[in-house]
């Protein structure tokens, strides 16, 4: 489980930390497949969709 | 007071005027009692996808500090700038005061550009030892994949046959 270790802090700056935690289709990826613990799934989602609104990270793989 | 992280996306083709937008942007936060604790430009990024068909946007990011009434009007004030084409407030418990891991990243970004005007062959040979050693892990892990699955297929198996003994019995 190596590959997805969170450090304490973070939040939507860090994009290619973000990113290992959606597919290609820009889905976020749930807890159970990747182990993360529910608080930080938690987190996880808020900055995900915080660093959509600020195009940071895709929607979908469907953008025009 | 409360604290806030502000993230402004700028229009691209404006990025020679940020300075001057920076100065407007910090005087309408005194105006309003707010107090700057860091500020900083992230410099034009790639979009992940289109705002107003723009495909890239001029990242500064503002640490604040002020009261949330005020904050109200500044926002009123921002909505009919053409030259921000997006805008957030967040509101944070406590600043970190770091370097955020965007400007890291951007400034990773503009060393790794100079290095490539200088020294284009080499990066070019590293790139491609790069991505043989990729090659070489995904080799490495569709053989683990099979091995599970042969693993999986055996346990299986052996369920069945067990299965067949208890029938036979």
């Amino acid at each position: 489980m190596s590959k997805y270790e969170l450090p304490k802090k973070f939040d939507y700056k860090n994009v290619n930390l973000l990113k290992q935690f959606i597919t290609e289709t820009g889905k976020i990826i749930p807890a159970r497949v990747t182990g993360v613990s529910a608080s930080n799934q938690r987190k996880l989602t808020r900055y995900i969709k915080i660093a959509r609104f600020l195009a940071l990270i895709p929607y979908t793989d469907m953008h025009t | 007071m409360k604290k806030y992280e502000t993230v402004i996306i700028l229009n691209p083709n404006l990025s020679s005027k940020v300075e001057t937008f920076i100065k407007e942007f910090e005087k309408l936060l005194k105006q309003h009692s707010f107090s700057i604790n860091k500020m900083e430009d992230i410099g034009r990024r790639q979009l992940s996808y289109s705002i107003n068909n723009h495909n890239k946007g001029h990242y500064l990011i503002f640490n604040i500090e002020g009261d949330s009434l005020q904050l109200i009007d500044i926002e009123n004030k921002i909505k009919y700038n053409e030259s921000i084409i997006r805008h957030l407030f967040i509101s944070v418990k406590e600043h970190s005061g770091e370097d955020s891991q965007l400007l890291i990243d951007s400034k990773n970004k503009k060393s790794d550009s100079e290095d490539i005007k200088e020294e284009g062959d080499e990066k070019k040979e590293s790139n491609i030892k790069k991505t043989k050693k990729e090659e070489t892990t995904d080799e490495e892990k569709s053989s683990k994949d099979n091995k599970e699955e042969e693993q999986e297929n055996l346990d299986e198996i052996t369920k069945e046959e067990s299965k067949e003994e208890e029938k036979d019995e």
